[in-house]
């Protein structure tokens, strides 16, 4: 039989006493989030206000220091002060929240830069989009910080919705609508399973505070039904989320709608949220259930890494095919999950972070070659880019040579520790199967590589703006410098983590 | 620090000098490899012989979470492999006409790929190792593609590169699992040698690792890239990438695969399984050096047999045989570009590399043909010179194992005069000289051969310099 159990927190004594002193302290451990939301306002308030020639570029100030400021935040409080839960424990500033915090907020800064002269050349409307990828990455935020599963679910909403109106930003454009709309169903879907999930977690747990469900479930009740079915419904919706095989299919659509700047932001900033929600939900609140879920789990990632790198190999769309390594990655990355512990979970804070730059950075130089008629992203569109500026064509081959895993570049290092890890946790074959798919993987990353290099009789020229070459180069920089030194990522990582398993 | 100059120097000198116009770029390029190929020089004259562990270390805190350190060291099977690849790079360096496509961007990533290999040969530690030893592979690959020869250069670099990876990333779970399965949690080389996990684990680690080199060595039967890879390589490029890029597999046999796995036994042995494939290798590439008729090609086969030779030796375990291998990669790294410049030489007056459709050019180049037919005799294994040696003690070794794998080996012997023979005499001799008028090398020409030929001489007439510095060192790594 099934009992529920609504003991808290509304019968909380708590809540009636909530004080001023409480309230401060409480807002001051989301204060990355919260500031974030403020500027949001305030760049909402600039967008209606001002004149229409001016608000593009203020809104795109308002916005990169709203990220600065939170990302400075949250180093702030990751480095000085004590950080743990809030509102009752419905979400936490830990350093696990922290580190996600900042990576959202560099993501931020990142998409701003190359949308606002991508938006330029295509004369679209700049006020709005940034504030969705602010609204967005304060639904990534949230997850980060989301200690329970209430949370996890508003802040899976705030950014999927965001989202789903990025994508079909470009009005005029059928197939961004098409992304739009798949990627509204699909993500409607995977909510619906996430949610059905958690309501059943709850009714076996009867509470809905992930640290409380991780005491109320112990190893004893794996045979639940009821417990076993929420993980699998919710596994299913993380999957999707995540955008792993074989519940990947919606992604190489939506990505190739979507116009550039939103599919570079959802391939770094779905991934790496959905990640969060993973490692909260699954190793922070039913640790005693892992062989069932790293189960289902295992079986994702095998999938993922045959599917993603077998099917990156046919694509012609370099959108399509960034997207099919995504999956690819994905899998890569469900090892650390798997494989759990400080070591693990370091290791897949520490890919989710290097995975901002290489990828994003990958698409950033795709985004270069847009034309005011639309988004251009094949192969041929490469073409000469060696000709065309040859540091752009440099930083291109950094991202593909670290996405594939070559040192000196830092994808090596997070495919080193992942793969450490699994191996540790005793899922060799695992590794074994991602080392082989990575071997796969290199041919269509270096595929890549082939127009970029090629020489052109005459070359079109390219003038990346200030903002592009900032973001590029910063991504550039960070793929060999985090190689050059992982150290201290790492170590970061490994506090991250600390949260999730308890040291 | 001279270990890390070492491999710094030219990295960065290299992507400098990518950017320089090209007559700088080669000015700079040959005193970048000049200062390497010295400071090379001062760890051999500094080396100390009797001391078997690692010289000249350097040790510094990587990423001290996973226990990975910066690890450098030089001991005797290294040493002479780090001075060569100085001396080759400094040749491949000279060899490089400034009139080329590209001839900055060829230098810098010459430069690029020297520092990788004298990276994988003083890394003392695991992962460093490992790094060195993929890095190396992205100069190689753009080397390969961007400035190959040929119709599909591109097709050659990427089977090379894939060829290459699918054993190399097996070797990254070898890496991680000697780091979990030994228990001590270290990629210490020095270290983990004395610590061999179980004969079953030994077994499994042994295979991927073994895998990795046999393809970059190559070893019969994984070489189906190197005949595509040969041929798509720009001559100063095969200088180093025949030179040293393949005995770069054949040293990780050395450093890693023996002293790490001493009883790689559990279905079978696979310390059985390695030189069987050797002595088929020599057998193989000799019989396929006989069936072509480009030069260039042949060269490549005679390649792979002799690095049959070298695999032959330091499985036979023991110590004649693991010297011999070490003498062997001195040689064949002298010998094989040697050879390889030659005949692009030739096919720059004659404008073809077909061997039968050249004959009689001794009368036309006498210089050339005295040198050809110097290294000629080298290759063949001619006493006095300096392979005869090498092949000798590899075989001495591999008698001790087992007198059948030293007769199948023998085979390689017998066969290689048949190739090289048929190749010089075809070439040089003829009843009538080449129709043509064709120069002959030029001055500078044999100036790059110079070091190489007297190499050949002085290995040969006295290889007991370099052996006897270099026993001691076999025996420490069969016995730890």
């Amino acid at each position: 039989m099934i009992t529920l159990h609504f003991d808290e927190p509304l019968k909380n004594p708590d809540v009636l006493n909530y004080t001023w002193t409480q309230a401060l302290a409480d807002l001051g451990q989301i204060s990355p989030i919260a500031a974030l939301t403020g500027f949001m306002l305030l760049a909402i308030v600039a967008d209606m206000s001002l004149a229409k020639g001016r608000r593009g570029g203020v809104v795109a100030m308002i916005a990169v220091t709203g990220f600065a400021y939170s990302m400075a935040t949250a180093a702030y409080r990751w480095l000085y002060a004590s950080n743990g839960p809030a509102y009752h424990g419905y979400a936490t500033g830990d350093s696990f929240a922290l580190f996600f915090e900042v990576l959202f907020a560099i993501l931020g800064i990142l998409t701003v830069a190359i949308s606002h002269p991508y938006l330029r050349t295509r004369g679209l409307r700049e006020g709005e989009f940034h504030v969705l990828i602010m609204a967005a990455v304060i639904g990534m935020m949230v997850l980060g910080a989301a200690t329970s599963l209430v949370t996890v679910f508003l802040g899976l909403e705030l950014f999927s919705i965001a989202l789903y109106i990025a994508c079909g930003f470009v009005r005029a454009d059928s197939r961004s609508q098409e992304s739009a709309a798949k990627y509204l169903l699909v993500g409607g879907f995977a909510s619906a399973f996430v949610l059905y999930g958690m309501a059943l977690v709850y009714g076996a747990s009867g509470t809905t505070l992930i640290p409380e469900i991780a005491k109320r479930i112990a190893s004893s009740s794996a045979g639940d039904p009821l417990l076993i079915l929420g993980i699998l419904l919710m596994g299913v919706g993380f999957a999707f989320k995540v955008s792993a095989a074989p519940f990947h299919m919606w992604t190489p659509d939506v990505y190739q709608g979507a116009p550039i700047p939103v599919t570079a932001f959802m391939s770094v900033g779905t991934k790496a949220a959905a990640f969060a929600m993973i490692v909260r939900v699954f190793a922070e609140g039913l640790p005693h259930l892992g062989p069932e879920w790293q189960l289902l789990l295992a079986f994702v990632a095998a999938t993922s890494m045959i599917v993603g790198n077998l099917l990156a190999i046919a694509q012609s769309s370099l959108k399509r095919l960034l997207a099919y390594s995504g999956i690819a990655q994905a899998g890569y990355i469900l090892i650390g999950v798997i494989a759990g512990g400080k070591q693990g979970l370091a290791a897949v804070l520490f890919y989710l972070f290097i995975y901002l730059f290489m990828n994003f950075g990958a698409f950033a130089v795709v985004t270069l070659m847009t034309s005011p008629e639309g988004d251009r992203d094949s192969f041929s569109d490469l073409e000469g880019l060696a000709r065309r500026s040859w540091p752009m064509a440099v930083l291109m081959s950094v991202f593909m040579l670290s996405l594939a895993g070559f040192p000196p570049f830092v994808g090596f290092f997070g495919k080193l520790f992942l793969f450490t890890a699994g191996v540790n946790a005793g899922y060799t074959w695992l590794v074994v199967l991602a080392v082989l798919m990575s071997a796969v993987s290199v041919y269509y990353y270096v595929r890549v590589l082939v127009p970029v290099w090629s020489p052109v009789a005459e070359p079109e020229s390219l003038r990346p703006s200030i903002s592009n070459w900032l973001a590029i180069g910063l991504s550039g920089a960070a793929s060999l410098g985090l190689g050059i030194y992982p150290t201290w990522l790492l170590l970061a990582g490994q506090l991250g983590a600390g949260p999730i398993t308890g040291q | 620090m001279t270990l890390t100059v070492l491999w710094l120097l030219p990295l960065i000198g290299g992507l400098l000098i990518a950017f320089m116009p090209p007559h700088l770029a080669k000015y700079m390029a040959v005193l970048v490899a000049l200062g390497s190929l010295a400071i090379a020089g001062f760890v051999a004259l500094e080396f100390e012989p009797d001391f078997h562990k690692y010289q000249f270390t350097e040790v510094l805190p990587w990423i001290p979470p996973l226990h990975i350190y910066y690890r450098l060291g030089v001991d005797g099977i290294s040493l002479w492999l780090v001075v060569l690849n100085a001396l080759l790079t400094l040749i491949a360096v000279l060899a490089t006409p400034v009139s080329m496509k590209g001839a900055s961007r060829f230098l810098g990533l010459m430069l690029a790929m020297s520092a990788g290999m004298a990276g994988v040969l003083m890394a003392t530690d695991l992962v460093l190792f490992y790094v060195f030893w993929e890095a190396m592979l992205i100069p190689a690959y753009f080397l390969l593609w961007l400035f190959g020869e040929g119709d599909r250069p591109g097709r050659a670099a990427l089977k090379f590169v894939l060829y290459t990876l699918v054993g190399s990333l097996l070797m990254l779970v070898g890496v991680i699992g000697e780091y979990v399965f030994t228990g001590q949690q270290t990629f210490d080389l020095a270290k983990l040698s004395t610590i061999a996990p179980s004969a079953s684990i030994q077994f499994g680690l042994f295979f991927v690792f073994a895998l990795a080199f046999a393809i970059k060595t190559p070893l019969f039967p994984f070489h189906a890239w190197l005949p595509d890879a040969y041929a798509a390589a720009p001559t100063p490029m095969l200088v180093t990438f025949a030179g040293m890029m393949g005995k770069t597999g054949a040293y990780g046999f050395l450093r890693i695969a023996i002293p790490l796995f001493p009883d790689p036994s559990w279905l079978w042995d696979w310390r059985w399984v390695v030189p069987v494939l050797a002595v088929l290798g020599i057998v193989w590439g000799a019989l396929m050096a006989i069936a072509q008729r480009d030069m260039k090609m042949l060269v490549a086969y005679s390649s792979v047999s002799h690095m049959g030779f070298i695999v032959l030796g330091i499985f036979s375990l023991n110590v004649q045989g693991q010297q011999g291998a070490i003498l062997q990669m001195v040689n064949h790294g002298v010998i094989i570009p040697a050879l390889f410049l030659i005949v692009a030489w030739i096919y720059d007056r004659t404008g073809t590399r077909d061997r039968s459709a050249i004959a009689g050019l001794a009368p036309r180049m006498p210089i050339l043909a005295g040198v050809f037919l110097l290294v000629t005799l080298a290759a063949l294994g001619l006493p006095g010179l300096n392979s005869f040696v090498g092949e000798f003690m590899t075989l001495l070794g591999a008698w001790q194992l087992a007198p059948w794998l030293a007769v199948i080996g023998g085979i390689g012997l017998v066969l290689a005069p048949v190739y090289m023979l048929r190749l010089y005499q075809g070439a040089m001799y003829a009843p009538e000289p080449y129709p043509r008028r064709v120069d002959d090398i030029y001055a500078g020409q044999l100036t790059l051969l110079a070091p190489l030929v007297v190499l050949m001489f002085a290995l040969g007439l006295a290889p007991g310099v370099l052996t006897s510095l270099m026993t001691s060192v076999a025996q420490s790594g069969l016995a730890k």
